[in-house]
C-alpha cells in the first residue's frame, strides 16, 4: 500500500524555483533513497514534504492530500524528519531532546519513558549521556539523538536528510543498521535523501536520482546498479 | 516601470532640474526671515537645530551602522559647554561654539572605544544608559558648582547692545542684526548656517575613502578588518565627528533660549529619541532625510500641539484625537516609525527615491563615474549582534 | 551593622523589581533574540491600568491578577502584530519598533490618564495613593539583628523568590516550558517536531509583559504613585541586570536583579559622593563593563561570532 505520493511536488525559495514538480512514491515498509549532488534539491524535497516551506503540486500521505498541512499536522500524521545536519536541541538535555520528541504524542508520560528507555536500549551511548546538553554530543552521537528523537513521536515515515554527513563510516554503518532492523522488525518505512550512493544504495528497496530538481531515474537498487550508463554517472562506480 | 521623462545625470537637463530646485530653495530661505511671522521664524530655527542633530546621527547611525540612543548627550555637552563659558568664564557665546564642537569629537571618540566590541542592540543599550545619565550628571550635586545643578545656568544668551555692528546692504537687512533689532531671523540665519556646516562635513566624509569604509564597516565589519579598513580609526572619527555635530546645534539652543536647564527634552533620552524619529521618517542613509524629516517633524509638532482641547482640533480629526488628554504629537511620530518599518523603511526619501522613477528617471552616465550608492540601509547595523 | 544589613536588604528588595522586569527581558531574548525596549513601558501601562481598576473599587489581589492579564494581552499583541512581521526584515526593523511601541505606550499613558502624577485629588481621584500589595503603613515592620526592615521589601523579596519558583516549575516541568525551551534552541527543529512556534513565541511574549506588569505595580507601589517617568530608569537597570546575569539566562535575570539592587544601594549608601542621582551611572558602568569583561554575563552561554 502507497504511504506517500507526490505529484508534480514544486518547491522553492522565494524567486528561485528548486524543485519543478517531482512524482514520488514510498510504499508501506519501503526504504526508499534518494541520490543526488550538491544542489540538486535534496534537502529542499524534504523540507517540501514536512511542510516547513511552502509547496505547491499535491502529496499525498495514507490516501489524505496534505500538501496544504502544517509542520505540526503533519507530524501528528505520523511522518517525522531527521533534518540535515542534526537540528539536536543544543542547550536541552538528551533526555529533554528526547521528550521533545514525543510533543505531539497524546499518551501520557508513562508511554513517553518507556519509549525513551527504549532508545536508550538501541543507542547505549546516548544513554550514557542522558543527562548531558545535547550541544556537547559528537557528531555521530547528535545523529543517533535526531533519528532517535525524531522516533519518539512514533511515526510510519521517517524522513531523513543526508545523515552521513559529517560522520564517520563505520558510524554511518551503524546507523543504516539500526534503520534497516526498524524498518524489517516493525515496518518503518523510510525516505532517506543522500549523496554518498555507497553506502546507502545497500540498504534501499528502491532509489530515485535527483539531478537539478528533476527525477531522471528511478528503480530497484539492482536495476539502477545494472545499468552502465546511469551507474557511471550518477553512481561513481 | 516606465517613466515619464528621462534624464542623464550630468547633462543639460539634470543641470537644470538642480538649479531649479535651488532657486526654490533660496527664494524660501530668503522669503521667511523677511516676510514671515515670527512664530513661523521661530520654528523654522528650530527645525534647523533638529535637521543638525539628526544629520549628525545620521552619519553614525544610518551611515555607520553604530546605534546612538545618547546623541541627546552630545547635544547637552554643546549646551552646557557654551552656558558654562559663557556665565563663568564670560566668554562670547559664539566662540564657544569650536570649544563644543571639539570638546564634543573627544567625548564621541572615548564612547567610540567600547563601541569597537559592543554592537548592535547592545550599543543601543549602552548609548540609552548614557543619554540617561547625561542629565543626572549634569545634576549631580558634586558638580553643581560647574553646572548649576538641578536649577540651571541662565544668562547664556549673546549680548546684543546698541554698540554691535551692523550689516545692511541698501539698507536691506534680510539676516537681522547684532543690536538686538530682528534678533528672531539672525538666529535664523545662524541655524542655517549650522545646518550647512554639519551638511558639508557629513557629505565630505560619505564621498570620501572614510565615507566607503563606513559603507563597509557597517554591512560586515569582520570582513572591513581584514581588507584593511582600520576600524578604531574609522569608528572614532565617526563617533568623534557625528558627537561634534550634534553639540553645534545644542549650544545654538543654549545661546538662543538664554537658560538652560538638565531637564529641557532634547538633553534627555527623550530627545535622542526624537533625533532618531527624524532620522528614521526622513530616511536613514541619506543626507536629505534628516533634512526634510525635521521639517516635517516641526510641521507636525507645531500644528498638532494645541490640540489637548477637543475644541481645538479640526472637526476632520477630533474623533481620533479628541479623546486625548494630551498633544497627539508623540503618539503619531510613534505610530509612524512603526508604520514606516512595515511600508517605507528607507523613510520618506526612500519612499521618493522608489516612486519618483516614475515621473523622471535619471540615467547614470556611462562608465566610470557612478558613485556608490547607500540605499542598502541602517539594517546591518542591528544584525551584528547577531553573528556575535 | 543594623544599617548594612538594612541597606542590603533594601538593597535585595529595590533588586526584586528589576529582577522581575530582567525576568521578562530575558524571557523575550531567549525566546525570540529580540531585546524588548519597551518592556519597562508595558509594564508602565498595566501600572496604570491596575490603578484604574483601584479607581473602579476592585480590590488590589484581583486588580494586580487582571493587570498582569492586560499585560499578557500587550505582550502577545505586539508579538504577533509588531514584531513577528517584521522581524522578518532584519533587526534593525524589530528595534525600531520596539521603539516605536516604546513611545507609543508612554503616549498612550498620559492621552489616557493625563500626565500628572496618580492618584491625584486635583482629577478627582477617589484613591489616596497607589495602592500597595503588602502592608506598608509606618509600623509595618520587623526587626531583625536590629535592623528595621519593613514588610514591602521582604514582601517583595519573597514574590521575586515565588515567581521565580513557578517559572522554574514550569519551564522545566510542564510541556509548555518544555517547547518554550525548545523553540528558544532551536526554532526550525522545534517546527520538526510539531511544536506551533508561533504559538510559543507569542506566548513567550505574553508572558513576560505579564511578569513585567507585576513589576510595573510593585514599582508604582513602592513611588506610591503613577507618572509616565516612573519606568524609564527601572528599564536600565532591569536591562543592566539582564546584562550582568545573562540575556539568555532566567536565573541570571534574578541574580543579575538582586546583585545591581544591592550594588547601587550599598553604592549609594556609602560612597557619599555618588548620592542618589548617580544611580544610573552605576548601572551603566556595570553595563559597559560586562559588554567588555564578559559579554554573556554571569550565567548566559557565550555565543561564537560566525562571520
Amino acid at each position: 500500500m502507497t504511504l506517500l505520493r507526490t505529484r508534480g511536488l514544486t518547491a522553492g525559495y522565494g524567486p528561485v524555483t528548486v524543485l519543478h514538480g517531482l512524482d514520488l512514491e514510498v510504499a508501506e515498509g519501503e526504504i526508499v533513497v534518494i541520490l543526488g549532488a550538491n544542489g540538486a534539491g535534496k534537502t529542499t524535497t524534504m523540507r517540501a514534504i514536512s511542510g516547513t516551506i511552502p509547496r505547491a503540486g499535491s502529496v499525498e500521505f495514507e490516501g489524505h492530500d496534505v500538501h496544504k498541512s502544517a509542520p505540526d499536522a503533519i507530524v501528528r500524521g505520523g511522518i517525522a524528519q531527521v533534518p540535515q545536519g542534526r537540528g539536536t536541541f543544543p542547550e536541552l538535555s538528551v533526555e529533554d531532546n528526547l521528550k521533545v520528541g514525543a510533543f505531539v504524542r497524546r499518551d501520557g508520560g508513562g508511554t513517553i519513558g518507556t519509549d525513551v528507555l527504549r532508545w536508550f536500549e538501541v543507542f547505549p551511548r546516548l544513554a550514557e549521556r542522558r543527562s548531558q546538553r545535547a550541544g556537547s554530543l559528537s557528531g555521530g552521537e547528535q545523529q543517533m539523538l535526531a533519528i532517535a528523537r525524531a522516533l519518539m513521536s512514533r511515526p510510519k515515515l521517517l524522513l531523513c536528510d543526508e545523515p552521513s554527513m559529517g560522520l564517520a563510516p563505520l558510524i554511518t554503518q551503524e546507523l543504516f543498521q539500526v534503520l534497516e532492523r526498524l524498518n524489517k522488525e516493525e515496518g518503518l518505512s523510510v525516505l532517506l535523501v543522500e549523496q554518498n550512493a555507497n553506502l546507502a544504495m545497500h540498504m534501499a528497496d528502491r532509489v530515485y536520482l535527483l539531478e537539478t530538481g528533476r527525477i531522471v531515474a528511478s528503480g530497484s537498487a539492482a536495476e539502477l546498479s545494472a545499468d552502465d550508463s546511469i551507474r557511471k554517472a550518477y553512481l561513481g562506480f | 516601470m516606465k517613466s515619464l521623462f528621462t534624464i542623464k545625470s550630468g547633462g543639460a537637463a539634470s543641470w537644470a532640474m538642480r538649479l531649479a530646485v535651488a532657486a526654490v530653495l533660496a527664494a524660501l530661505m530668503l522669503w521667511v526671515p523677511t516676510r514671515g511671522s515670527d512664530s513661523l521664524i521661530e520654528v523654522c530655527t528650530t527645525a534647523f537645530t533638529l535637521m543638525a542633530a539628526a544629520l549628525s546621527l545620521n552619519l553614525l547611525l544610518g551611515y555607520a551602522g553604530q546605534i546612538s540612543l545618547g546623541h541627546s548627550a552630545f547635544f547637552g555637552i554643546g549646551t552646557y559647554t557654551t552656558a558654562v563659558m559663557v556665565t563663568r568664564w564670560g566668554w562670547s557665546p559664539f566662540h564657544t561654539l569650536p570649544v563644543a564642537f571639539v570638546l564634543a569629537f573627544v567625548v564621541g571618540v572615548l564612547v567610540s572605544l567600547p563601541a569597537l566590541r559592543i554592537k548592535g542592540v547592545y550599543l543601543a543599550l549602552v548609548t540609552l544608559a548614557l543619554g540617561m545619565v547625561f542629565p543626572q550628571f549634569i545634576k549631580w550635586k558634586k558638580l553643581s558648582w560647574l553646572t548649576g545643578g538641578a536649577k540651571g545656568i541662565n544668562d547664556t544668551g549673546f549680548k546684543f547692545t546698541k554698540d554691535n555692528p551692523t550689516y545692511e546692504i541698501f539698507g536691506w537687512n534680510p539676516w537681522g542684526n547684532l543690536r538686538g533689532q530682528n534678533v528672531k531671523p539672525f538666529y535664523f540665519w545662524v541655524g542655517a548656517i549650522i545646518v550647512l556646516v554639519v551638511y558639508l562635513i557629513c557629505r565630505g566624509v560619505v564621498k570620501s575613502r572614510v565615507g566607503r569604509s563606513l559603507v563597509a564597516i557597517r554591512d560586515n565589519s569582520t570582513a572591513a578588518a581584514v581588507m584593511g579598513v582600520n576600524l578604531p580609526v574609522t569608528k572614532g572619527i565617526v563617533f568623534g565627528l557625528s558627537a561634534a555635530m550634534c553639540a553645534l546645534p545644542g549650544s545654538l539652543s543654549a545661546i538662543r533660549t538664554g537658560t538652560v536647564t538638565a531637564d529641557t527634552q532634547l538633553l534627555t533620552v527623550a530627545g535622542s529619541i526624537t533625533f532618531l524619529v527624524i532620522m528614521v521618517v526622513g530616511g536613514a542613509g541619506s543626507l536629505w532625510g534628516p533634512i526634510i524629516g525635521a521639517a516635517v517633524y516641526q510641521f507636525i509638532i507645531e500644528r498638532t500641539g494645541g490640540w489637548t482641547e477637543p475644541d481645538a482640533i479640526p472637526a476632520l480629526f477630533r474623533p481620533f484625537f479628541g479623546w486625548s488628554k494630551t498633544a497627539p504629537g508623540g503618539g503619531l511620530f510613534a505610530i509612524a516609525l512603526i508604520l514606516l518599518m512595515f511600508v517605507a523603511p528607507l523613510g520618506l526619501v526612500g519612499l521618493w527615491r522608489q516612486h519618483s522613477v516614475r515621473l523622471c528617471r535619471v540615467v547614470p552616465k556611462p562608465a566610470g563615474t557612478t558613485t556608490i550608492s547607500v540605499m542598502a540601509a541602517a539594517p546591518a547595523a542591528v544584525d551584528e549582534t547577531h553573528t556575535a | 551593622m543594623e544599617l548594612f544589613l538594612q541597606r542590603t536588604v533594601d538593597g535585595l528588595s529595590e533588586g526584586s523589581v528589576y529582577a522581575l522586569l530582567a525576568l521578562g527581558l530575558v524571557i523575550i531574548y531567549r525566546g525570540t533574540g529580540h531585546l524588548n525596549f519597551a518592556h519597562g513601558e508595558m509594564a508602565l501601562f498595566c501600572a496604570y491600568a491596575v490603578y484604574q481598576f483601584g479607581e473602579w473599587g476592585i480590590p488590589i489581589g484581583i486588580a494586580v491578577v487582571m493587570g498582569m492579564g492586560v499585560g499578557f494581552l500587550v505582550g502577545a499583541t505586539a508579538e504577533v502584530a509588531l514584531v513577528r512581521p517584521v522581524a522578518r526584515k532584519s533587526a534593525f526593523a524589530v528595534f525600531i519598533v520596539t521603539i516605536g511601541l516604546f513611545q507609543f505606550l508612554n503616549w498612550l499613558d498620559g492621552a489616557i490618564w493625563g500626565g500628572q502624577q496618580l492618584p491625584n485629588t486635583g482629577v478627582g481621584s477617589k484613591q489616596v495613593s497607589y495602592p500597595s500589595l503588602f502592608p506598608a503603613a509606618d509600623d509595618d515592620f520587623v526587626t531583625i539583628f536590629g535592623a528595621e526592615i519593613t514588610i514591602k521589601s521582604l514582601g517583595t523579596i519573597g514574590l521575586v523568590l515565588v515567581l521565580s519558583a513557578v517559572l522554574f516549575f514550569v519551564f522545566n516541568r510542564t510541556k509548555l516550558g518544555l517547547a518554550m525551551r525548545a523553540v528558544a534552541s532551536n526554532a526550525d527543529s522545534a517546527k520538526l517536531v510539531g511544536i506551533r512556534t508561533n504559538t510559543v513565541l507569542m506566548f513567550s511574549w505574553g508572558i513576560a509583559a505579564a511578569i513585567g506588569a507585576l513589576g510595573g505595580v510593585v514599582t508604582a507601589g513602592n513611588a506610591q504613585s503613577v507618572s509616565q517617568s516612573l519606568m524609564f530608569s527601572v528599564f536600565i537597570y532591569a536591562s543592566a541586570a539582564a546584562t550582568l546575569g545573562g540575556f539568555d539566562s532566567p536565573l541570571g535575570a534574578v541574580v543579575g536583579g538582586l546583585a545591581i539592587g544591592v550594588i547601587q544601594n550599598l553604592t549609594a549608601g556609602y560612597v557619599e559622593w555618588v548620592g542618589q542621582e548617580m544611580k544610573v551611572g552605576v548601572s551603566f558602568l556595570v553595563i559597559v563593563a560586562v559588554l567588555l569583561v564578559k559579554p554573556s554575563g554571569l550565567f548566559g552561554t557565550a555565543k561564537v561570532e560566525r562571520v
